[in-house]
């Protein structure tokens, strides 16, 4: 459930426009092609299906990406989609532990790498296997698209497990900040919640729900399969076809959100107290999303701002020793998320002072905005991280993964177009746009001194 | 400066465009420069390449008096050279979207970098650079001191790192590499370490004696090496890896709690000292084995404790720190407070089958294939490859042994895996750590 890092998700245009070109199999409607990817809709039933095919190593990666995340829930189910997610390994009439072909057994005998996350906008399935086994896989993905065991005595072991991945977070006092943060810069759109839920929605949400949830979003015209690396084209959307050409599309139009998060006209501060040793300031502020025409010069904006010893945060905070690290980067999501700063506390820092530079700064890009020098180190290493976001399959089709719950794949190739056309003036443009105070959510996690430990070795 | 000729030792010729996946000691082309041991790779990615190397200065190479040293030396690295300052070298790799990091662990200095094709000659040359001739500006060092604390005392909130130093202080003896100085003496020896010591540290560990640097993806071999006969002619020194004494086993189970206030989980830590390193005989039977127990979701851990039980979101068991010297076996796990006890008697009624039984031959057989299937994809990244080759020479193992792996794993027998767990490993005789709040140890 990490955010998208950034520009990790790109291709060079020009580097994948020799690959292979587009081609015609009966039953499948070529939507596009862009960057070397093409585009199909199965005609049964809707799926989108993206091929790029790269044959320089025997590996291929294919996942499946429902557009259903934390964003569907609503209160009574948050955290859901993750569990469910979870449930979704337990296996159906065709493949389970008893039968010794579970989707588990199977990729593990032949050394897949494989999981699934759910996020904010979406939930994927996926595994990078050898090419031979691509077809055993694909028959397991495709087959708990609808035909998934979903039982309460299945429910209720792993509701402790999801417990438990919530407690590992509330581990964190960062990660328990950030929650805090969204719920308070987000009253009435979902992603007021985090994806992993409020811990009683968790333990309490029944085996029905959950059905309800799968009934209404697992279906192929909900889905993307991505399929990356050693395949021939023609071949691979004949397994398609043969595997998920039998799912009829959904019954009902699958449910959109359509919840606007009110504006925003004063800032908002939020606290966590709890053990421990160092501080923490997050200031965010409310950003658009991924898809929005300024999300580029946002993202160059939070590199120039926070990104290595070059950036101002660096310089400010870091190399004075008040801050451990500082991280500063937009959203990258369907709807309109937050600019969010991280500023880590090193010791004998105060969060009333690391505040104040952190809001100095932002006032000195607003008013003097940001050199050319700058923009050209960002997008030197966003031109490089392009290009280290194509070693090996699996990196890129977790990139694009990103872009599909985002709402356009074709993002994963003119997203970088559209950041090498970033100005300066375009990034003091965002910072002064969206960089409000009056949108702002600020947050300190405030350390208290642990009692002092009672328990000895045994 | 007018540069030495490089001195070229070929150990092996065949360079080709593409190295497949099979058969990387084919296509590498290992040679010596300088006194380095370079390995290079051509795959088929375009424009990226990865390099990672080490140099025996890692933490254990502190001396007693300081045991900090090589941590801050390392931290010296990428705060300025006699040349040019931390921001120059960060506007460099900036504009480049280059990345050169270095950091320690118990027996080395790990340089990890990566860039893109054109801009590798530069890459090469900083980090000879920063090796051979970093600034030690004292200005530098004052602010290095506060933040490698800042990031301990950081450290100090999290239960896994906790866990893990608890545990190597409990499994290795003093003296032992992979044994990590306690966050009291290493915050000690920071705020007391000097510049000199510093150097004197640097002086003495750092060189070409034992560094190994290996380069993968889009690169020209011929052009790697003469660049590296370029920018590290001249340079001398260094220091062998260490060999110690092996650890030995405590002769009876040893509990330790670590308690930290205001945790909703719990990171458990349950293990001994293996005294193998990673090419010993039994070393990968016993790797085979663990697996069976503790590795992925059809391990007995996770299909029992987890997925039967649903007392933890994660558990394994597996053997680490065992690539330079004598390493560990460990089951890892994570536990609510108040489902811990439940949680150690799950893992337990695992362990002890496990160890008492043995493993199947359904569990052999499928673990091969987890084996050798995970290897292979492991070898279609960059890093991946690159971080193979270098765990390869630096446990001393041929290359080769990269493309006979599959063969070393499908000719194990279940009497060999069986035979290594009851031969290396002692439940009876194992240490166990608790980070975290942990039940009854609260003070009201």
């Amino acid at each position: 459930m990490l955010k998208r890092s950034l520009a990790i998700t790109a291709l060079l245009v020009s580097a994948l426009a020799l690959r292979a070109a587009a081609v015609a199999v009966e039953g499948f409607t070529l939507i596009k092609s862009l960057g070397g990817i093409d585009e199909y809709r199965l005609d049964a039933n809707g799926l989108s299906v993206l091929l790029l095919s790269d044959r320089t190593a025997p590996v291929a990666t294919f996942m499946v990406t429902y557009r259903v995340g934390s964003r569907n829930e609503v209160t009574g189910t948050t955290g859901a989609t993750h569990l469910l997610e979870h449930l979704m390994f337990k296996g159906s009439p065709n493949f389970n532990r008893a039968k010794g072909n579970s989707i588990d057994q199977f990729l593990e005998s032949v050394g897949a790498q494989y999981n699934a996350t759910t996020y904010l906008d979406r939930t994927n399935y996926y595994a990078q296997v050898g090419s031979e086994h691509l077809e055993g896989y694909m028959a397991i993905e495709s087959d708990r698209l609808r035909n998934l065991w979903l039982h309460e005595d299945d429910r209720r072991p792993e509701m402790t497990v999801v417990r438990n991945e919530f407690e590992i977070g509330e581990n964190d006092p960062t990660q328990a900040l950030d929650k805090e943060i969204f719920a308070a810069a987000f009253q009435a759109h979902p992603y007021h919640h985090s994806t992993i839920g409020w811990r009683s929605d968790i333990e309490k949400v029944s085996i029905e729900k959950l059905r309800e949830f799968y009934d209404t979003f697992y279906w192929p015209d909900n889905a993307t399969a991505t399929i990356i690396g050693d395949f021939d084209p023609a071949a691979a959307l004949a397994l398609v076809k043969k595997y998920y050409g039998a799912y009829p599309k959904a019954p009902k139009p699958i449910p959109q959100v359509y919840t606007e998060e009110p504006e925003q006209t004063g800032p908002r501060r939020v606290m966590v107290q709890r053990a421990g040793e160092l501080g923490t300031v997050g200031v965010s502020w409310k950003s658009p999303a991924g898809s929005h025409p300024d999300y580029p010069a946002l993202q160059v904006l939070g590199m120039i701002m926070g990104s290595g010893k070059t950036s101002r945060f660096y310089r400010a905070l870091t190399d004075k020793n008040l801050t451990t690290s500082v991280s500063s980067e937009p959203g990258f999501f369907h709807d309109p998320s937050l600019f969010q700063v991280y500023a880590n506390l090193a010791p004998n820092a105060t969060h009333e002072a690391v505040e104040k530079i952190i809001l100095d700064e932002v006032t000195k890009v607003k008013t003097d905005g940001v050199t050319d020098a700058e923009v050209a180190t960002a997008l030197g290493k966003i031109r490089a991280s392009t290009a280290y976001g194509r070693d090996g399959s699996f990196a890129i089709a977790s990139g694009i993964n990103e872009d599909i719950a985002t709402g356009d794949w074709t993002l994963f190739i003119t997203l970088d177009v559209a950041l090498a056309k970033v100005t300066a003036t375009d990034v003091k443009r965002v910072a002064n746009l969206y960089l409000d105070h009056n949108k702002s959510t600020t947050g300190w996690f405030v350390p208290i001194v642990a009692p002092a430990a009672p328990a000895a070795a045994k | 400066m007018k540069h030495l000729l490089p001195l070229l030792t070929l150990t092996f010729t065949l360079a080709s465009a593409t190295a497949a996946l099979a058969g990387v000691a084919d296509n590498a082309v290992r040679q010596k420069i300088n006194g380095l041991d370079v390995v290079s790779i051509k795959t088929g990615v375009k424009d990226v390449v990865t390099i990672r190397g080490t140099l025996a200065a890692g933490d254990s190479r502190s001396p007693d008096s300081n045991v900090a040293l090589a941590d801050l030396a390392a931290g010296l690295l990428d705060k300025g050279t006699t040349t040019r300052d931390k921001f120059a070298i960060a506007k460099v790799l900036g504009d480049a979207g280059a990345t050169i990091n270095f950091g320690t662990n118990a027996s080395a200095l790990n340089i990890n970098a990566k860039c893109l094709r054109a801009d590798l000659p530069m890459v090469l040359g900083l980090i000879a650079e920063q090796l051979r001739t970093p600034a030690f500006s004292p200005e530098e060092f004052a602010k290095l001191k506060k933040q490698v604390a800042g990031l301990m005392k950081r450290s100090l909130e999290d239960t896994d790192f906790r866990a893990n130093t608890s545990y190597v202080r409990a499994v290795y003896p003093l003296g032992h590499p992979n044994r990590d100085a306690s966050p009291e003496e290493y915050l000690a020896a920071v705020d007391k370490a000097t510049l000199d010591e510093v150097k004197a540290f640097h002086k003495e560990f750092y060189g070409p004696a034992a560094m190994k640097l290996v380069i993968v993806g889009d690169v020209d071999s011929a052009a790697v090496s003469a660049e590296l006969g370029k920018v590290f002619a001249g340079w001398t020194g260094g220091s062998a890896q260490a060999r110690p004494a092996r650890a030995g086993h405590v002769d009876a189970a040893r509990e330790q709690d670590v308690f930290m206030a205001d945790k909703t989980n719990v990171t458990l830590l349950w293990g001994q000292a293996t005294q193998l390193r990673y090419g010993e005989p039994d070393a990968l039977a016993l790797r085979l084995g663990t697996a069976a127990l503790g590795s992925g979701f059809t391990g007995r851990l996770m299909a029992n404790v987890r997925d039967k039980e649903g007392l933890t979101y994660g558990i394994g068991s597996f053997i680490s720190n065992d690539t330079f010297v004598d390493g560990d076996w460990r089951i890892s796990a994570n536990f609510a407070p108040d489902l811990l006890s439940k949680g150690i008697a799950s893992t337990k009624r695992q362990l002890t089958e496990w160890h008492d039984k043995g493993i199947t031959a359904h569990e052999l057989e499928s673990n091969k294939g987890k084996f050798v299937g995970s290897f292979k994809l492991g070898l279609s990244t960059t890093g991946g490859m690159a971080g193979q080759i270098l765990n390869t020479l630096n446990r001393d193992l041929p290359l080769s042994f990269i493309d006979e792996f599959g063969g070393k794993i499908n000719a194990l027998t279940l009497e060999q895996v069986n035979g290594s767990i009851k031969k290396h490993l002692n439940p009876e005789a194992m240490i166990m750590i608790k980070a975290g709040t942990i039940p009854g140890a609260v003070t009201k």
